[in-house]
């Protein structure tokens, strides 16, 4: 196997790891389930998935990454099929999309972009939720009790895994091209 | 007409809204009308269920482990009172085996087969919870092949938890109780005391109290706190006697016009990591 088949092995096998640990993080540590009110949603496969949106250049790439993950995670995790496979590749595009306007990767970028498609994928799921009428959550509620303590939770955990992720997406990703 | 169908990137997000309604709307209604997810979506479910097995065993371990060390810190009061009930439970105990006896014996006199309280179990592991605010699903390591039926109830060691709601061959996903999806959370249920027949349907969750709400109640007279709540048995795939709670309390609604009767959950929805499924000896119509 040459090296750029080994790195997309990498990549795939650190995604299905975050994959597995947001389900496991919801169950072992944060399992409120008798007093529901606040819902904190580990976010883990995203943070993986937009480190390395932020440096894999090919866009076809990534959209498979998106399809993919999305269809697993929708199935797995949701029982309804459509709200990661579509929203996960649309982010994959828009973050590829915008990414030239950043100099370089660094902590401060990196956060907001986390930070802004994590909004952006709680929300559509709201959304869409919400229109097929899954649920009746009033809009200031899903604010509140979901999105704000799911945020804060992300951000701290992407504080604290930033540096080790940061050098691990570099890793899975970069490599020259000589080296067989 | 012509300048707008030649926008390549209109078409595509045209395109992306209808496959995207499109799929949930079918697979919304797959859910809830299918007894089971087509055969695609059972495998994939499948293969990463197993996969996750893997990560969730030792998962699973350290959650057992801090669960008792937790425990440890209540032994002494708890000791104390359990000891004051072992006494009354050997006697109930041997009641128990000389009704059980008998009724299985009546039961044969009379040639009947199975009754509303008769069910068997199925043992599973929990592997993950889903990771969303309003699909409160826990999975689960048997399915089909062990039997297991879409809207059988669920227990933990100590009362209802939720019901099934997808099965696939070798595990299935359990909405929990305390969900706010209409279609799901409500059970038959009936309050066990003096008084025969309170019966009612535990429909609602509360969750800024952790309470379930039984409504639809036919009398509120006569019911104190901390009376027994079981399912009744009635109305399909769930056998009567399934430990649900105690009675907390009445509310009236907010128009002041039925009562609901709150009811603490006996299950604490936290600490398990094995659940039962309960398969009822008596199915109701199809």
């Amino acid at each position: 196997m040459d090296i750029k088949n080994r790195k997309i092995v990498g990549q795939v096998l650190f995604i299905f790891l975050a994959f597995y640990l947001d389900g496991l993080m919801k169950w072992a540590f944060l399992n409120n389930m008798n007093h529901a009110t606040v819902a904190i949603l580990p976010q883990l496969m995203l943070m993986m998935i937009v480190m390395l949106t932020m440096r894999i250049d090919n866009r076809r790439q990534l959209i498979t990454y998106g399809v993919v993950f999305g269809l697993i995670y929708d199935s797995y995790y949701y029982g309804i099929i459509g709200l990661y496979t579509i929203l996960l590749p649309l982010l994959m595009v828009g973050i590829d999309h915008f990414k030239f306007l950043l100099v370089k990767n660094n902590l401060g970028y990196e956060l907001s972009i986390y930070f802004l498609s994590l909004t952006f994928l709680q929300s559509g799921i709201y959304l869409l939720e919400r229109l097929l009428q899954q649920t009746n959550t009033s809009v200031f509620d899903f604010i509140t009790y979901t999105l704000g303590p799911t945020l804060l939770w992300n951000i701290v955990v992407f504080f604290i895994l930033y540096i080790p992720l940061n050098n691990l997406s570099e890793w899975l990703v970069k490599y020259r091209r000589d080296n067989k | 007409m012509q300048k707008f169908f030649s926008n390549k990137k209109l078409i595509i997000l045209m395109i992306l809204i209808i496959v995207t309604f499109g799929l949930l709307a079918v697979t919304v209604n797959i859910r809830d009308k299918k007894s089971t997810p087509p055969v695609v979506q059972q495998v994939g479910n499948d293969v990463v269920s197993v996969v996750g097995g893997v990560f969730a065993y030792p998962t699973n371990a350290v959650k057992n482990a801090t669960s008792e060390f937790s425990d440890l810190y209540n032994t002494y009061s708890e000791n104390k009172r359990l000891k004051a009930r072992i006494g009354e439970l050997a006697q109930n105990q041997a009641k128990l085996e000389v009704v059980q006896d008998e009724n299985k014996k009546l039961k044969q006199e009379l040639k009947l087969t199975g009754s509303l309280t008769d069910y068997t179990t199925v043992n599973a592991s929990v592997l993950s919870r889903s990771p969303s605010s309003w699909q409160s699903y826990l999975t689960i390591n048997r399915g089909q092949t062990s039997g297991i039926k879409k809207d059988m109830p669920v227990m933990s060691g100590r009362g209802l938890i939720g019901r099934i709601v997808e099965v696939d061959k070798v595990s299935s996903k359990v909405e929990l109780i305390s969900t706010d999806n209409e279609l799901n959370d409500k059970f038959a249920a009936e309050i066990v005391g003096d008084n025969k027949n309170i019966t009612g349907v535990v429909s609602r969750y509360d969750s800024s109290t952790g309470d379930l709400v039984m409504e639809n109640v036919n009398s509120t007279k006569n019911i104190k706190k901390g009376q027994s709540v079981i399912t009744s048995g009635l109305g399909g795939l769930t056998p009567r006697g399934l430990y649900i709670g105690k009675v907390y309390g009445i509310k009236k609604d907010n128009y002041g016009m039925t009562n609901s009767v709150y009811i603490t959950p006996a299950a604490e929805l936290r600490n398990f990591t094995v659940v039962t499924v309960i398969k009822s000896s008596v199915n109701g119509e199809k």
